[in-house]
Order: structure tokens, then sequence, then C-alpha cells
């Protein structure tokens, strides 16, 4: 798994394009989110500025890497030539998205860090620290399933959008509005009860076991992504 | 050569979108042989070697790799090296690098700079495969195939796109790897070469095989021929001859050397010139150009 990690991460920093879209562009709307932290703080709270650049980085960094370098391999046949090695498919598929996972994660980390210094540390930073693995394990779902519908990177441009805005969207639509009303249908949506975590653990104010409920709905993702990505995803381009 | 087989196949059968793709084929490979899996377009030789491989399950029968399971990939695929049909490198990664991480996954050990040697792709050791040729990719493929001396590696059609050279050296590696005790199993295009390393072919068409056997066994089945053009005036000839459309004789025989005797003699005896005259023993290709002429008068 590790050999299949660093070749890939190897491939991230060689290729231009998969670079600016999973690193320059999350860091730069982060960036932006952050310098403008007093109007976003105003629109919503710094909660949801927390919620917005994770999910930036999720959907963008994450989500759309993980599809992109999916489709990509199975397409040039990547993935076969190494299901004819003694590698395991859950070894493959770990060593494949690893350096995407690990370098979103210390993006949200830099950025997040980054936020707390300029407006001050969070309520309950392992509360944030939760929603934030488990926001990044949805990402990963997500992303396999989606893999399974998308033939060619090119293909995943589209393919991604959906996911990629729908959380974002959502994220901001929670962040501003918050979960008084339409409570059910905002927690249900993806990243609607995530956003809600971060949102209380930044700001604070809520009781922990009131928030940890939070991320069932999440988790439930998951579950709900890794069945889709079984009965989707092919280890060959179709013939 | 020992008798054991490496691999075992029974009754193999694999249908998808209700084409029969493979009909209950059976075969052996014995550890050391080099075994061609031969056929025309769409015969199912890919579906099969895929099956044997691991990558593909079959419909149904049995497929034995060592005694284990083929998708059993921990206990198999350590002792085997695949040369795939098509690249499957990352055009990203250097050569070097490709061969490292294949390498690796292999689970054999092997150095990288004597394998990359072998296949004189040392030169290109830091080349992206994006920039590759043709040839090179395929070099490359069969360079991961042989590292660490695998005991059965397969090979599928590995000298397409190689030029002269190139794939006599690849065949030089190969006979290498037999002496080694690797046992080889192909699929080519190339007839000639089947002709020339292969112990035993299995001719497939339509799913199954039509022939099984040692070169010499197949070209046993269809007769010589003995091919000559005559004078206008000739007395008669001694064997029995078929005119063909172009005006030559067409002879054809199970016994070609007293058959060609007994020509020779009586051409020698009536001072006739056997003009154009053409023999040999059969070839592989006739027997493959039978095979699909029998398919077409069953049909």
């Amino acid at each position: 798994m590790l050999s299949i990690a660093v070749s890939e991460l190897i491939q991230i920093f060689r290729n231009r394009l998969v670079l600016v879209t999973s690193l320059v562009m999350p860091v730069a709307v982060s960036a932006f989110f952050i310098y403008q932290h007093e109007s976003f703080a105003a629109l919503g709270s710094l909660g949801y500025i927390a919620a917005m650049v994770m999910f930036t980085v999720g959907a963008f960094g994450l989500y759309t890497t993980t599809v992109t370098t999916l489709a990509s391999r199975r397409q040039n046949l990547f993935l076969k030539r190494l299901r004819s090695t003694a590698a395991g498919d859950a070894g493959i598929l770990a060593g494949l998205i690893l350096p995407a996972t690990v370098l979103a994660l210390i993006q949200v980390a830099i950025i997040l860090t980054v936020l707390a210094v300029v407006t001050g540390r969070p309520a309950d930073v392992l509360l944030l620290t939760a929603a934030v693995l488990a926001t990044v394990i949805m990402m990963i779902g997500l992303g396999l399933a989606t893999a399974g519908l998308t033939n060619s990177p090119e293909h995943a441009q589209v393919t991604t959008l959906p996911v990629s805005l729908g959380v974002v969207a959502v994220a901001s639509w929670v962040g501003i509005s918050g979960t008084e009303e339409l409570t059910l249908l905002k927690r249900l949506l993806p990243g609607g009860s995530a956003t809600e975590l971060v949102v209380n653990a930044w700001n604070g104010g809520v009781a922990v076991t009131d928030s940890l409920i939070l991320l069932a709905p999440t988790l439930s993702w998951v579950v709900v992504a890794v069945a889709l990505a079984t009965r989707l995803f092919r280890w060959e381009p179709r013939r | 050569m020992s008798t054991t087989p490496v691999i075992d196949v029974e009754q193999l059968n694999l249908t998808y979108g209700g084409f029969h793709a493979v009909k209950d084929l059976s075969f052996q490979v014995r550890r050391g042989e080099l075994y061609a899996l031969l056929g025309t377009n769409g015969a199912g030789k890919t579906s099969t070697l895929e099956i044997v491989e691991g990558h593909r399950t079959a419909t149904s029968g049995s497929v034995r790799v060592f005694g284990q399971s083929p998708r059993d990939r921990d206990a198999v695929r350590p002792r085997m090296g695949i040369m795939l049909q098509e690249s499957g490198f990352s055009p990203d990664l250097t050569v070097q690098e490709s061969v490292r991480l294949i390498g690796k996954l292999t689970q054999r050990t092997d150095n990288v700079a004597r394998v990359l040697d072998i296949v004189d792709l040392t030169r290109k050791a830091g080349t992206k495969v994006s920039q590759l040729s043709g040839g090179e990719k395929r070099r490359l493929d069969f360079a991961t195939a042989v590292y660490g001396t695998p005991e059965l590696i397969f090979l599928d059609e590995p000298t397409t796109g190689l030029d002269i050279q190139s794939r006599d050296d690849l065949w030089d590696v190969v006979d290498k790897l037999r002496e080694d005790g690797s046992t080889i199993v192909l699929t080519t295009h190339y007839l000639e070469e089947a002709q020339q390393r292969t112990d035993r072919i299995g001719l497939m068409h339509q799913g199954t095989f039509h022939r099984e056997g040692t070169v010499s066994e197949l070209t046993q089945t269809l007769p010589a021929a003995i091919r000559f053009a005559l004078p206008a005036t000739t007395p008669a000839l001694p064997l029995r001859a078929a005119r063909e459309s172009d005006g030559t004789y067409l002879i054809e025989t199970f016994g070609l050397q007293r058959d060609l005797h007994t020509l020779l003699r009586w051409a020698q005896d009536h001072a006739v010139e056997l003009q154009s005259l053409q023999a040999g023993p059969t070839r592989l290709d006739d027997v493959f150009r039978a095979v699909g002429s029998e398919q077409l008068s069953t049909s």
C-alpha cells in the first residue's frame, strides 16, 4: 500500500492540473474566507467559515482528486496492472487514495490553525477533529461511488459537480441559516450535520453529547457511499 | 520437463451478455513448458488467459494455478509474472519508478537496474512512460513480467510492436528464463514464433480448442504440399496431382520425402524441368487456415 501511495504522491506533484485543483484552488478559496472573516462571520459565524473551508478542501481537494485519480488509473489500465501483482484490492485503493487524503487533512489543519490564530481558538478542538475526520471519510466514500460512474478524467469534470457543489451549497445553507427550521432535512443532506457539528465545535454553547449525535448522519452517508461503490466501482474500463 | 501441471483447467466456461466466449475448455500446462494459446480474433484466448491469471471469474469450470485458485492473489501472484496485452502504466512515472513499484508489489526480489538492462531500457530509466515509444512500452511491460524470475510467466502478444532485434532479444530472455525453469504461457499472432518456440499449442476457435498438441502433432494432421509448373508437353505424372487455377500442379502428401524423390526421379528420367518447384512440410499457418475453413464448412 505504501509503495502505491508514494508513487501516487509523485504523480500528484508531477501533474500540474491535479496540483492546481487539489492544492492551490482550495487554499486560495480558504485564504479568501479567512481574509474576509469579519464579513463571513457577520453572515453566519466563525464556525460557518471553518465549515466552508473544510468542505472546500473536502470537495475540491479530496473528493474531486479521488474521482479523477481512480477514473484516470482505470482508463489507462493502471488499476489492472496493480491487480496483476500480489497487492490486494483494499490495499490498492488505500494506496491510491492515501496521498490525497493526507494532503487534504494537512491543508484543513493548516487552514483552520490560521483561522484560529486570526480569530481565536475553537471552543472544542476534539469535537472539531471528529467532525473533520467524519467529513473526510464521507468524501472518500462519495468519491469511490462517483468513480464507479466516471469513465475518464474528463468525464470526472462533469460527474463530480453534483456532489462537490452540493456539499458546499448545503454547508453554506446550514452555516448561514442554522438548523432551527427544516432541521431534519438539513441534517440528512450530505454535509448538513457535519457543518452543524463544525459550527458547534468552533462556536461552542452546545452540549458535546448533543453534537456527537450529529456524527450519525455523516457516517450514514459513508455507509450509503460504500454500498454504492461496491455495486458501481469497476477495475477495468467498459469493453 | 516435469509432468506436474502448473496450470490445470477443467471444463471452463465464460458467458457474458448472452455471448458464450469460452466453451468447455480443458487443458494443462506442465512445469517448464512453453505453451501457446493461439486462435483467430475473438477466439477466446484473452478471456481464457484472464481467467487463468485471476483477472476474471469463470461462469463455470475449475482453474487451478500451482494447485490454488488464481483469485488467491497472495498465494499465487508472487510466483507469476504477467505481461498484459495493453500497457497499463502511469504516464507520469518514469521507467525506473514503474519497474520498482510493480516489482515491489509482486513480492519478488530483484535488481531494477538488472531488469532494465536485460530489456535494454537502461538509457530510458529516467524517462517518463508517456515519452516512450510503443515498442519501449512493450519492453517495459516485459520487464515487470520477468522481474524476480517468476516460476510462471504469461506473455500476451509480447512481440506486437517490437522490431526484429527487440523480438530476438526478448526471445533470448525467454530462453534463459526457461533454462532457469520458468513455465511460459504465450498468446501471439506471429505463428512463425509459435512454430519455432512452443512445446505445445492449444488452437482456439469460437471459444474452444479445435486442436491441441505439439507443433509436429498439429502439422501432421494435414498433408504437406509439392507445387510445380510443367512445360506444355510432358509424359504422365507418376503421382496424382491437382491442377491449380494458375496452371501449377499441387501434390498433397503425408510422405513428403518419398513422393518428392519419386517426382524428381521421374523428372530426371524424362528430362523434364520442374519449374518453380516448392516443397515443404505443413506449417502452422496451414493448420490455422484449415481450422478456420473447417468451421466455415460446418457452420
